[in-house]
């Protein structure tokens, strides 16, 4: 009886393990991971995705990856060679999977849905030596989102330069009840270690024509510009301590967006998200809300700080699952499909598609900002935008600066007075330098 | 013995031996492959350029070791780890000891209090990491709003955004959620001392402070010394709180080991680096443990 007892649970054990190695090698079933986690987003997500297999007459299976777990978990899947049939995330991610030959081109699948309809910058933000590893499905555009109200109010207008920013953030610092503190304050700069202080230093760089790489010739540049990467973080902390809440050192998107939502700061950088935001939690302050493009310097701006989603195909399939999972994307790219998806996030993010973008603007979740939404979209056709260290095209530095936290180490410090920004800087282009060696670029 | 007897025996202790040894297999056959095996590919890694980002792997000797000493900031890091560990411990140590002797006492409703006094254990970490974002952010929670009003930090200002007090609320934190722990051994231990020594000392004109310091704490010396050990190496390597609170900030000021690691590994992919990282942050803990088998008398 023992035996038979050690036998059975022997047995369990293998076949458990056994369960644990399966492998779904189902030629008509795709996986599909998104790293957007969203109840709005994923509902539209798994509503096409369910669309289109009943089309086919495949099986599916979506799964929302986390941002913060995606590269724990694709790292984990290489290994175990289980990579999702197809991928719907950022450049970031996109960077990982071409870095480590895990995607297909995907030239065949634009072509089909119509090259001339896609936002030429959108396709050059995954191209790769005049080849594309994904398809864009939408894109975020860095803006300054104000307080339309307390503008007119002070009797302020739009900054057109550096100093008109800084001036009108200070003007815009407010004490509402006279007890000498600053009830609302002029421009929040948020520097929260994970993503947020590069992400703001970024938009500020950028805007000065400071890259990670030469967008030309490709060559690590964050170095040769370190002086005009100090002067640009000297002028971002400098804004900070005159018109940014001091604990804003430590606020991630979440703390930003509210508190331009709540009223208790009147500017912030950010990717439209504070419009969603306002509608569920302040809808008064909706009304009061529009954006503008951060000014150069002296005016003459030259880059944003962007980012987008992208569909990518895994390469390790059979050509014919390979050639499944193409076919799915491409249905997936009707004006109506892709208008729907990125309404899911309303003035956040932009379809890739021109004649959605025709459906997007008139939808009645943004109606109501036409002028904001045309300046978003003239800055996508014909402004330059980058993600960080992907200003040569797709990049895995994009991802190491992500998942990092030496910029925000580096920014932290010079904001609370721990080292200058020459000091900042260098660490920076010290640990940029590790990862390039990393990264083998 | 007959030959007979002599061979039936012998077949007897042959089966007992086998029996014993299905019996112990799958343990060892356990810690062989989920406490042996990553612990040796682990010191192998750390001498290896290992990537997840390529797929060789190269063997590097010490130059992982000479980079993470060399580093500046793993002595930054490592003196953060220390901090947080001293600090921590002590605190827990002390919070523990201190209700472990107000629950001691014989009292109405002592059940419900000490099932009360549990629940910081329990609470999930990512729960309490939210919770003290909350309580801590500069405008409107509550903890920063009394701070502020009593003018400890500056009006919209909230610790988690300074050096020093974003460190000291992690470890006040940290105190209240693993104080539970200390208290119930040191109940458990309290219990077993004789209260015959309490009313000799009594007799003896002893008061409360000096029955405390001459009788309790010499008892209580080997409970502590288990707790230190275990709870140094315990908070040493708690991960989540800091990760999800601080995120290692405000200027890398509560960045400590662990998430040097995490880095490494999942920031920078480096796993050969953040190897050697873990097998310097695992040799210290490790002669925690050899003192803690020591002084527990394991190694008997």
């Amino acid at each position: 009886m023992k035996k038979l007892i050690a036998l059975v649970l022997a047995l369990t054990m293998i076949l458990t393990l056994g369960a644990v190695g399966y492998a779904d090698d189902n030629e008509n079933k795709l996986v599909i991971w998104t790293n957007l986690t969203a109840d709005s987003q994923t509902a539209v997500l798994q509503k096409q995705f369910d669309e289109v297999a009943k089309e086919m007459g495949v099986e599916i299976e979506m799964v929302t990856v986390a941002f913060d777990d995606m590269y724990t978990k694709l790292a984990a899947a290489m290994e175990s060679g289980d990579t999702p049939d197809i991928m719907h995330t950022t450049e970031g991610g996109s960077a990982y999977l071409y870095t480590q030959g895990l995607i297909s081109p995907m030239d065949d699948v634009i072509d089909a849905i119509g090259r001339d309809d896609f936002v030429e910058s959108y396709l050059r933000s995954i191209t790769v030596d005049d080849v594309a590893w994904g398809v864009p499905d939408w894109a975020l555009h860095t803006s300054v989102w104000y307080r339309k109200d307390l503008f007119a109010e002070k009797g302020l207008e739009i900054p057109t330069n550096w100093q008109e920013l800084e001036a009108a953030a200070e003007a815009l610092n407010t004490d509402s009840d006279g007890d000498g503190n600053i009830d609302v304050y002029g421009f929040a700069v948020p520097m929260a270690a994970v993503q947020l202080a590069a992400q703001s230093y970024y938009e500020f760089l950028f805007t000065s024509g400071v890259y990670t790489f030469d967008p030309a010739t490709g060559e690590y540049n964050f170095g040769n510009e370190k002086e005009k990467a100090a002067h640009v973080l000297d002028y971002m902390i400098d804004l900070y301590k005159k018109a940014s809440p001091p604990s804003s050192t430590e606020w991630s998107w979440s703390e930003n967006r509210n508190a331009l939502v709540e009223g208790s700061v009147a500017m912030v950088l950010d990717m439209g998200a504070v419009i969603g935001l306002a509608q569920t939690n302040n809808p008064d302050m909706v009304e009061n809300l529009g954006c503008f493009d951060l000014p150069g310097e002296n005016g003459d701006k030259q880059a944003s700080f962007g980012g987008g989603y992208y569909f990518v195909a895994s390469s390790q399939a059979s050509e014919e699952k390979i050639a499944l999972a193409k076919e799915f994307i491409t249905k997936l790219y009707t004006p109506e499909k892709a208008a729907e998806r990125a309404l899911s996030r309303p003035m956040f993010a932009y379809p890739s598609l021109y004649s959605a973008f025709e459906l997007y603007k008139n939808d009645p979740a943004v109606a109501q900002f036409p002028d904001e939404i045309d300046s978003i979209f003239d800055a996508f056709e014909h402004n330059t935008w980058y993600r960080y260290g992907m200003e040569a095209g797709l990049s895995q530095m994009a991802s190491q600066i992500e998942a990092t936290t030496f910029f925000g180490e580096a920014i932290q410090g010079v904001a609370l007075g721990m080292q200058t920004s020459e000091q900042a800087v260098d660490y920076i282009d010290s640990q940029l330098q590790v990862q390039l060696d990393v990264i083998g670029q | 013995m007959s030959a007979k007897a002599m061979s039936l025996a012998n077949g007897r202790a042959r089966k007992r031996n086998r029996l014993a040894i299905v019996f112990v297999a799958p343990a060892v056959l356990f810690l062989a492959i989920f406490v042996m095996y990553p612990v040796f590919y682990n010191i192998y890694l750390s001498f290896t350029d290992a990537n997840l980002l390529k797929k060789n792997t190269s063997f590097v000797w010490l130059k992982n070791y000479k980079r993470l000493f060399s580093d500046p900031m793993f002595w930054k890091y490592a003196y953060n780890t220390l901090i947080w560990t001293v600090f921590s411990v002590i605190g827990q140590l002390a919070l523990g000891l201190a209700i472990a002797l107000v629950i001691n006492r014989k009292m109405r409703g002592g059940t419900l209090l000490r099932s009360f006094l549990l629940i910081p254990y329990v609470i999930p970490a990512v729960t309490l990491a939210l919770v003290t974002k909350w309580v801590l952010n500069g405008d409107y929670g509550i903890v920063s709003l009394l701070l502020q009003k009593a003018g400890v930090i500056a009006h919209r200002q909230s610790l988690l955004a300074l050096p020093k007090g974003a460190m000291a609320a992690l470890i006040i934190v940290n105190i209240w959620r693993s104080y539970p722990f200390p208290m119930l051994i040191y109940w458990a231990a309290l219990k077993s001392i004789d209260p015959e020594l309490y009313e000799a000392g009594k007799m003896d004109g002893a008061g409360t402070m000096r029955l405390f310091w001459h009788i309790t704490l010499p008892l209580l010396k080997n409970t502590t010394i288990v707790l230190l050990v275990l709870r140094i190496i315990w908070t040493a390597t708690y991960f989540d709180l800091i990760r999800m609170v601080t995120g290692g900030g405000p200027a890398g000021s509560t960045m400590h080991l662990p998430i040097m690691i995490y880095q490494a590994s999942f920031g920078t992919f480096q796993t050969g680096y953040a190897s050697a990282i873990s097998v310097v942050l695992g040799a210290l803990l490790f002669f925690c443990i050899v003192f803690y088998v020591k002084k527990t008398g394991l190694d008997d």
